[in-house]
């Protein structure tokens, strides 16, 4: 009888979790779809961010040290989901009343936007850090070697610094990949559909909260997989040549 | 793929609200049946739905429905990323302090629902020492806050349908809402099971509003004459009984 049960329950399942409607599968998958697409944004402002911040903090001039030091502190500081609420409501009527003034119509500042430039903005004092560190673990006396070769700083920053900090970078910016794919989930609160708010809109409209909150961990879990394959083979290339060169992934 | 999310995301960032582009109504980014529920295809579906199409219809005007997180809706509109709000939102003094609204489109009664044999009554005195769930920045958290003070605690949720989620799991002692959705949440197989509607509240015109219209910017008096125009000929053409009577014993138009 419970085993009849649990089949008939797993039946139903399977049917709420199809492709076509009335499967909600295609709804799911979409929303998996825009929360890859904001993650990889938000992870490539990040980056950018974070190159540029980790130099600027260990050669840039004292005003844009400091500039950075309250950027890293303040963004690890304030709940991302804060950050969110601050940008999408509060940015967004400053920026129009500015550009109110100076004759402009409104822009619009869609929920993509204002996460991947919330996420992005996160990321890039998180990315800064862990660039720093990796510049840091280059040895000295590497970079000593290459000035006394005679090499111009350009040339030492390709041949020397980057190919050494990027094995050390890899597994840090690894981490984070997988911190923003679960961040995107904020963007539910502002009514964008990505895979959480999707979830809870098929969970609330079928009333079948454990098959889709389980369906939407197992896509997470699909995601950070197959994130966690793609970072180990750049790891091992990262790594190419160094000893004990295993252990990659997440 | 790199550069088309960033040209994607520019142009959503910058992209600025041309005249000739269709009119955005935002409706509230939760299932709200019998008013608006997502369907398994990700459309929208209910009466609600059914009647911003027939509006747009009456009004010729091209109109997308743009699903908003209810909490931020009244941001959104003000902010312009939408030009409506079509999201069964009550016409309030207190809302026309920010918004504009058009003429009422429908008007039921606020009912309070608990768990079954729980002799409760929907006012003060019964609510004494409970626990009320509403939705937040609702009538209906307005109305608790206002007439029941002596309730233990009025716990409010993102969405109604989440209130009556908690009610059936017995964390709190009534629910508070629009009669429509009660009836929905009643007809459902968890409704059935646990719970039982005790009643409507004592009116408070101030606080309950004349009914429920389209929420429009200040100052935008063409497209609110355009609206309550289309309200007027979707109700006068018989479309609104029309499009009632799959959902609806009786209209809910009120008086």
């Amino acid at each position: 009888m419970l085993s009849f049960a649990v089949t008939a329950g797993a039946a139903s399942a399977l049917d709420l979790l199809a492709w076509s409607p009335p499967g909600w599968g295609a709804t799911l998958v979409a929303g998996l779809w825009n929360t890859i697409l904001i993650a990889l944004g938000a992870y490539a402002l990040g980056l950018l961010i974070g190159v540029a911040g980790a130099f600027g903090k260990l050669y840039g001039g004292p005003i844009l040290k400091d500039l950075l030091a309250v950027y890293t502190t303040l963004v690890r500081a304030v709940p991302e989901l804060v950050l969110l609420l601050l940008i999408y409501f509060a940015a967004r009527d400053a920026l129009n009343n500015l550009l109110n003034i100076y004759g402009y119509g409104p822009i619009e500042f869609s929920g993509v936007a204002a996460g991947i430039v919330v996420l992005g903005v996160v990321q890039g004092a998180y990315s800064t850090e862990v660039l720093r560190g990796a510049i840091l673990s280059v040895p000295a006396g590497q970079i000593e070697a290459a000035r006394a070769m005679g090499m111009s700083p350009m040339l030492l920053a390709r041949r020397v610094t980057l190919p050494l900090m990027t094995s050390a970078a890899v597994p840090g910016l690894a981490n984070l990949w997988l911190t923003v794919t679960k961040d995107t989930a904020l963007l539910a609160v502002i009514g964008f559909i990505e895979l959480t708010k999707a979830t809870s809109l098929a969970a609330g409209t079928t009333k079948s909260f454990l098959t889709f909150y389980l369906a939407a961990g197992i896509l997470y879990l699909l995601l950070s997989l197959v994130s966690g394959v793609i970072f180990g083979r750049i790891e091992r290339w990262a790594r190419r040549g160094q000893r004990n060169a295993g252990g990659g992934g997440i | 793929m790199k550069k088309t999310i960033f040209a994607v995301a520019v142009a959503m960032t910058f992209g600025t609200a041309a005249l000739a582009e269709p009119l955005k109504i935002g409706i509230a980014a939760e299932p709200y049946p019998p008013f608006a529920s997502p369907d398994a295809a990700g459309n929208w579906v209910g009466w609600e739905v059914d009647f911003i199409n027939a509006v747009c219809a009456a009004g010729e005007m091209e109109c997308v429905i743009t699903p908003v997180a209810w909490e931020g809706i009244i941001p959104s509109l003000t902010g312009g990323q939408i030009d409506a709000i079509m999201a069964s939102m009550s016409i309030t003094e207190e809302r026309m302090k920010t918004i504009d609204f058009s003429d009422k489109y429908y008007n039921t009664p606020t009912m309070i629902v608990t768990a079954k044999g729980s002799g409760l009554t929907p006012d003060a005195a019964g609510m004494a020492g409970k626990i009320i769930g509403v939705q937040v920045s609702t009538i209906h958290e307005a109305y608790a806050q206002a007439h029941f003070p002596d309730a233990a605690e009025i716990k409010t949720y993102q969405t109604t349908d989440e209130g009556f989620q908690d009610l059936a799991a017995g964390r709190v002692d009534a629910s508070q809402a629009d009669s429509i959705a009660i009836d929905a949440f009643m007809s459902s197989d968890a409704g059935k099971a646990c719970c039982e509607v005790i009643g409507a509240v004592a009116d408070d015109p101030a606080i309950l509003g004349a009914g429920v219209g389209v929420g429009l910017r200040k100052g935008e008096d063409e497209l609110k004459a355009k609206f309550n125009a289309a309200i007027a000929k979707v109700i006068a053409d018989g479309t609104y009984e029309t499009i009632s009577k799959p959902y609806f014993a009786s209209s809910i138009y009120g008086g």
